[in-house]
């Protein structure tokens, strides 16, 4: 059962590593820094409904580090960390007051999790206050995104739940 | 409350009710998406005269009034580490021709032409932004830069 699982979740990072990569090669939708789809959280809303919190952070970081790595430079690690993390807790919290119903509504929530936790990042990087200017774009940009991740997420889960236990 | 709703596989204790839960969250969401939009909807109130100001690593380095803008008039701001952004003001507006970051967000912003939304140059952290000319001198500029 444990190798199971480990080969579960190491299929996951990679799948997760490989939509990120396609992702990055896609033009960005806006010129706007931090607006983007978020293909890659598809997977961690997929484990934290039918695996565990601890497995989607697992993932999670295994995804963030690694891409960082192949892809990435530093700062791109400290985004990603700042809005995967605040991203997840927030997630993790939704699904557990909607008990893993409204799927759709965990990725919004996501989605301006993570929009506002790397908001929060750049403002720690740059310091300049004029970054909170893309407040008003960055929380559609996060609430729309997620919808579509979660509602992906809902669809990918039905199909490969069944193959999980 | 959300800590003994779900345990393994049990059935619910309480008559917790997930549904308006779920109601609550999307009217927050939605009330949050329209009042962004209703802030970006407003025009920017000011007009006239602009301050460009570059901001890198959070400090300020130039402060340049458009009014006094020639055609063509640029400049280029070298990062620590060896990368560049490369800057140009005209009657147009302020932007960045050329940088040395991967995905040149910051060259895809175009001209800055009001105080709407700043460029940003996340990688060099680089932050160009319009002042109305006739507001406060230090609106907005960090007392003190930590990391």
């Amino acid at each position: 059962m444990r190798t199971k699982k480990l080969t579960f979740l190491a299929l996951f990072t990679t799948l997760s590593l490989a939509i990120y990569a396609a992702e990055s090669a896609l033009p960005p939708l806006a010129p706007i820094p931090g607006l983007k789809l978020g293909l890659a959280n598809i997977i961690t809303l997929v484990l934290l409904r039918h695996f565990s919190v601890r497995d989607a952070l697992l993932v999670l970081l295994a995804r963030i580090l690694l891409s960082a790595l192949l892809f990435g430079q530093a700062l791109s690690l400290l985004y990603s960390l700042a809005g995967g993390l605040f991203s997840l807790l927030v997630m993790a919290l939704t699904m557990k007051l909607l008990q893993k119903k409204f799927l759709f509504l965990t990725g919004a929530t996501g989605g301006l999790a993570h929009n506002i936790g790397q908001l929060l990042m750049a403002f720690a990087v740059t310091s300049a206050p004029g970054v909170f200017a893309y407040l008003p774009v960055l929380i559609p940009g996060g609430i729309l995104t997620g919808i579509f991740t979660g509602f992906c997420a809902g669809l990918l889960g039905k199909y490969l739940s069944p193959h999980f236990s | 409350m959300p800590a003994e709703i779900s345990g393994k596989g049990s059935t619910l204790k309480t008559d917790y009710n997930y549904n308006k839960t779920a109601l609550i969250i999307g009217a927050f969401l939605i009330l949050l998406c329209l009042s962004s939009l209703l802030y970006l909807a407003l025009p920017p109130k000011e007009g006239g005269e602009y301050i460009a100001e570059i901001f890198q690593n959070g400090t300020l380095h130039y402060s340049i009034p458009m009014s006094g803008a020639q055609e063509g008039q640029s400049l280029r701001l070298e990062t620590e580490n060896g990368g560049f952004n490369e800057i140009e003001i005209s009657a147009d507006g302020i932007r960045i021709r050329s940088a040395s970051c991967p995905d040149k967000l910051c060259v895809r912003q175009g001209f800055l032409q009001d105080s709407g939304l700043p460029i940003v140059c996340l990688p060099n952290r680089l932050v160009i932004r319009l002042r109305p000319a006739d507001a406060g001198e230090s609106a907005g500029i960090p007392d003190a830069v930590t990391y």
